[in-house]
């Protein structure tokens, strides 16, 4: 045994023993240390102070400043609905389409290995690369899109995607549901693989339709992985401006830009105290959602009635 | 089995030791000298492999100098170098662009080679422009390498077509050429439109054209009464030109191109004209959709009263304050500046050169480069101007600009309005607001 076990249950690391552990341990927490929370501590601090890099003379303790310089800052409201947005019009399609696919995907047909192979392809490839291709087939005079759209007489007049307010924000997010669809359908078809095939020989035996054993027995048994699934692709795209930065800069007029895309601009124009500030927010909206999110979903233990003792 | 804790505390040590001294650190002593760290900034392949060449060459020349080059993606490079340079550490020679000499030299980043330069023959050899960037208000914080000037490519078979003997002279000349050529059924636009990223600086080409004769040349965002450019109601005239001339003779969705698209709009026959750098020239040279009895170089279109002005922007080398070697820095910076190095460097770069001999070198008088030349000879038709892109916030300028200008050919803003912004845009930071 490498740890002593306490009265409590709980796992003391003393002695020789607890020693050894931690020396295996240290190497880990100082790399975590280093890399995650000496910059995220910075972070926050430089959300608080007027740090600019064009101009580092003066890097005072300004408060709430950039906070308060965000919240007046129109912009940066209307990436705040961008972001709902694009958030939602992501989700909800990336779900549905990748459920689907690893319904289809789950059952066993000739070079399924090969289809597994090019159905989770785009989750290998960067974001940023991913927005740029796409720029290319949406340009509006010699993008594909817009070529195969006339051929098949959809539409008479090319499009211009990108440079539209109107179809801009529609032609990102089709991007980014291309690209993460592949994630909802791993995560979903590794759980689909556990659930016992009994299960379903069950059902079938008493006469339930396919939506009946979708809803009863498969959606049940996978409870937790959609949930969980669902959380994580929330906080990653919204936390995910490289396809937009590649595909529109953000544009056009500052359309499609997101709360993150337009920290990264603000980066990039040396503010890291405003970046900083908006990093921060973003955080801070994310955990909440998270913990209401866990709240609304985590499972409700039915009451049993306490036997009453025989008198 | 029995730990021996202090043992393992110790391999543990030894092993982060080690993995910690396989990253790449900052310059350590060549076996046999120096090794420099040199980052640069506009990376791409090509230009990568003729640097190293030439670096090849400067350490065959210097036995005792290793030279490490660093060659960041360039949409992150200069954020890179900023994060290297507040380090303090791991960079010695950098690529420093007018866009970025401002923040850099504020912040005491870089070094002023001034005393290093003096008596250098190097120095007598700059044109007059090059020698200009090189001794900026006495100091020297970096050597161009050479100048990105714009000029105009346009096709020389459809310009016939509809009609017209040459290519246009002014800006009104080719919105009437590009209109005439315009035909959205066949695909076939006038005008390479900038709407994307780095879309205000052509918009200030052509408000810098109509404003010409008050110009300040030394400071081209402002007028010899001291105003900003986009304080002059030419600049109305010339913003609501540029707008017709999206409307009417540039692609829809040129509202979001960058570079890329428009260079593309052009070598792939979909737009007739194209204003751009020279080293569009070799991209071009490779389209197969365009021959090359089809296309040529024009000088930059003028403005009503017949000017045009050309900010040529430029790059160079200089070295890090926080450099430990800067003898041998400066060294590498000299030899990148100078001689055949520098020849080499702009040729194989499309730029236009700093060097005085280049002149008479038979590869900037032929063909495509013609254009330059001829705006060179004409400096009081094509006059050269000084913007003010080492500012500060050049960034965010760029960024705000940038994005404006799609407001303004989107509809969502008029000239007037736009141009009352940036006039007060650059009046609060000139006056340190």
């Amino acid at each position: 045994m490498a740890a002593t076990k306490s009265v409590s249950g709980r796992k003391h690391f003393t002695g020789r023993t607890g020693l050894v552990l931690f020396a295996f341990m240290l190497p880990a927490l100082v790399f975590v240390g280093l890399f995650t929370f000496y910059p995220l501590l910075q972070g926050v601090q430089m959300a608080f102070r007027n740090y600019n890099l064009n101009d580092l003379s003066d890097t005072s303790w300004v408060g709430l400043k950039n906070f308060q310089t965000l919240l007046g800052d129109e912009m940066f409201r209307g990436t705040v609905w961008n972001s709902i947005v694009w958030v939602v019009g992501s989700l909800v399609p990336q779900f549905l389409i990748g459920f689907t696919m690893a319904l289809w995907l789950r059952r066993k047909f000739r070079f399924r290995g090969t289809y597994q192979a090019l159905v989770f392809f785009p989750w290998a490839v960067s974001g940023f690369l991913i927005g740029i291709l796409f720029r290319w087939m949406f340009n509006g005079e010699f993008g594909v899109v817009n070529d195969l759209l006339m051929k098949t007489h959809l539409i008479d007049t090319p499009v211009p995607w990108l440079a539209d307010a109107r179809y801009a924000m529609i032609a990102v997010i089709v991007a980014n549901v291309w690209y993460g669809v592949t994630f909802f359908a791993i995560m979903i078809l590794a759980a689909l693989q556990s659930v016992p095939d009994e299960l379903y020989e069950a059902s079938a035996i008493d006469g339930a339709g396919k939506v009946r054993t979708l809803f009863s027995i498969t959606i049940p048994s996978i409870r937790t992985t959609l949930a969980l699934t669902v959380l994580l692709r929330v906080i990653w795209i919204f936390n995910s401006p490289e396809l937009i930065f590649g595909m529109t800069g953000g544009g056009p007029a500052n359309e499609t830009h997101i709360v993150t895309s337009y920290m990264i601009q603000v980066t990039q124009e040396g503010d890291y105290g405003r970046a900083s500030a908006m990093g921060l927010m973003v955080v801070f909206v994310l955990m909440v959602f998270a913990v209401f999110y866990l709240m609304a979903i985590r499972p409700r233990e039915v009451k049993r009635p306490r036997k009453v003792a025989a008198a | 089995m029995r730990y021996q804790p202090v043992k393992l505390l110790a391999a543990l040590s030894a092993m982060a030791v080690a993995l910690t001294a396989c990253g790449p650190g900052p310059a350590e002593k060549a076996a046999d000298g120096t090794t420099l760290q040199m980052v640069e900034s506009l990376t791409n392949p090509t230009r990568t492999a003729l640097l190293k060449k030439l670096i090849g060459d400067f350490e065959t020349a210097n036995p005792g100098i290793k030279v490490q080059l660093i060659s960041p993606p360039t949409n992150q490079a200069d954020q890179k170098i900023q994060q290297m340079l507040q380090s303090g550490k791991g960079v010695d020679v950098l690529e420093v662009r007018d866009s970025t000499v401002g923040p850099f030299t504020s912040n005491k980043w870089i070094y002023d080679m001034a005393p290093d330069l003096k008596g250098w023959e190097g120095l007598d050899a700059l044109t007059a422009n090059a020698l200009k960037v090189a001794q900026q208000g006495g100091k020297s914080y970096m050597v161009p390498y050479g100048f990105y000037g714009l000029s105009l490519f346009y096709r020389k078979d459809l310009s016939q077509q509809a009609g017209f003997a040459g290519p246009p002279k002014s800006w009104t000349d080719m919105a009437e050429q590009a209109k005439k050529i315009n035909d959205p059924g066949k695909n076939r636009y006038g005008y390479s439109f900038r709407g994307g990223k780095g879309a205000s600086g052509n918009a200030v080409a052509v408000i810098s054209a109509y404003v010409i004769d008050e110009i300040n040349r030394d400071n081209a965002f402002k007028l010899t009464n001291g105003k900003t450019i986009f304080s002059s109601p030419k600049a109305v005239d010339a913003l609501t030109m540029y707008v017709d001339l999206f409307k009417t003779a540039s692609p829809p969705s040129s509202v979001s191109w960058g570079y890329p698209e428009m260079v593309q709009g052009f070598t792939s026959g979909t737009t007739g004209f194209l204003l751009q750098d020279p080293e569009v020239i070799a991209t071009v040279k490779e389209s197969k959709t365009i021959k090359e009895d089809q296309w040529g170089t024009a000088p930059l279109p003028v403005g009503p009263t017949g000017k045009a002005a050309q900010p040529l922007a430029n790059a160079g080398w200089g070295v890090a304050e926080g450099s430990t070697h800067k003898p041998e820095a400066v060294k590498l910076v000299k030899f990148l500046t100078s001689g055949d190095a520098a020849m080499t460097f702009s040729k194989e770069n499309s730029l236009v050169p700093i060097l005085k001999s280049a002149a008479d070198d038979p590869y900037f008088k032929d063909g495509p480069w013609a254009s330059y030349v001829a705006m060179n000879e004409s400096p009081e038709t094509y006059i050269v101007v000084t913007q003010p892109r080492g500012v500060a916030w050049s960034t965010e300028w760029e960024n705000k600009a940038d994005s404006e200008v799609q407001k303004l050919i989107t509809g969502k803003a008029q000239p007037a309005e736009i141009l009352k912004g940036w006039d007060e845009y650059w009046t609060k930071k000139w006056a340190g607001n």
